[in-house]
């Protein structure tokens, strides 16, 4: 899901560079309100580190092969710390794996990390239903993981059919990107599994941590 | 008899004059082709993804274009003229996932060389991106316990 150097216009990189700057300087404004900075700036630290090496971890999806994502996962977590913790993770793929590339940088984050943001306040919602069902987190938390996948696939998606080079077989290749949300929605369901498994560990061991 | 001859006459001059030209001619030369191979970074062969290659005389119209095989690979036999020495440049693309490699080549004499290169993304090894990833997760950790130093070592 990271868009390579020379798929985007100039024009797109840069919008997106901007929209990334913007959108991270308000999650730091709003971190700089946090009260226990101290305890939550290791939290980002340990996910930035999962994040960063999940997209070595390969699952063959025809046509082509996954990498998971956990957007959702640092979102329902992390709250705020998610865009600029996913940034940083961005930037040492590009770098160390050519995961994306340094023109495209801030048009992943925004297609990657915005969604956590959603998945954040989605989270939060959980305060609110508190006591009505027991369930309610488990079904929050898949929802999160598998919501904020698929809202990241589908900018993707967006982005890459409205752009495609004209010098390429624009039918071919429309159908081709189009064919790829199949593989999405299955990584969408592993990775709102994965974060209603993960999350409910955490109620159980460390239930703080859901606290930010 | 006559009526033999008769008949053997009139049925090869019923023959089709281009059944006379049987005879074919194959030429040959040596040329060097590029062949690239394009895979995922986990390894599995790109199959048929399309191929974009420009030429260095005109680098926004393409030379040529096509798809890749079931192994990812692709052939090409680039044109030596003066005016396309340099650097060829090759797009491979399938469902937003692609790159964009430069193949350096000479003029025809000295084309061997050069031509030999190959290129392959990032070019390091599964090891090395293991150490990569592990100097990687070491400094997202090591920050975790810098900013999780207790309140005690920091007075020191």
């Amino acid at each position: 899901m990271h868009i390579p150097d020379g798929f985007l216009p100039p024009s797109v990189c840069i919008t997106g560079y901007a929209l990334t700057g913007g959108v991270t300087w308000c999650c730091l404004r709003q971190i700089q309100r946090d009260r226990d900075i101290g305890a939550n700036i290791p939290k980002a630290s340990l996910l930035t580190a999962a994040f960063f090496v999940s997209s070595l971890i390969h699952i063959p999806i025809p046509p082509t092969s996954i990498h998971l994502i956990f957007n959702g996962l640092m979102g329902a977590i992390l709250g705020f710390y998610a865009f600029p913790a996913i940034l940083i993770g961005l930037f040492f793929q590009t770098v160390m794996f050519q995961h994306g590339g340094m023109s495209t940088l801030g048009i992943n984050a925004i297609i990657i990390a915005s969604p956590a943001i959603a998945a954040y306040y989605l989270f939060q919602q959980r305060e609110r239903l508190r006591g009505a069902k027991p369930s309610i987190t488990t079904i929050l938390s898949f929802a999160c993981g598998a919501g904020a996948l698929l809202l990241s696939a589908t900018m993707f998606v967006l982005l890459l059919v409205t752009n495609i080079s004209p010098d390429m077989d624009v039918n071919a290749e429309r159908s081709a990107i189009l064919l790829s949300l199949g593989g999405y929605s299955i990584q969408a369901i592993i990775e709102g599994v994965f974060t209603a498994m993960s999350i409910s560990f955490l109620e159980k061991v460390k239930p703080e941590l859901l606290r930010s | 008899m006559n009526w033999f001859y008769f008949f053997l006459i009139t049925t090869l001059a019923a023959l089709p004059a281009r059944a006379f030209a049987h005879g074919a001619n194959i030429e040959y030369r040596e040329t060097s082709a590029i062949t690239i191979e394009a895979k995922y970074d986990d390894g599995t062969p790109m199959a048929n993804a399309q191929v974009i290659v420009y030429a260095p005389s005109d680098r926004a119209t393409p030379w040529l274009k096509g798809t890749t095989d079931e192994a990812g690979t692709f052939t090409f036999v680039p044109d030596t003229d003066a005016e396309n020495v340099g650097d060829w440049d090759i797009k491979v693309r399938q469902s937003g996932h692609g790159d964009i490699t430069s193949i350096p080549i000479a003029s025809d004499e000295s084309n061997t060389v050069d031509t030999q290169l190959s290129s392959d993304g990032s070019g390091y090894t599964s090891a090395q991106k293991a150490v990569m990833a592990a100097a990687g997760i070491w400094g997202f950790v090591g920050t975790a316990l810098f900013f999780s130093r207790s309140k005690s070592s920091k007075l020191d």
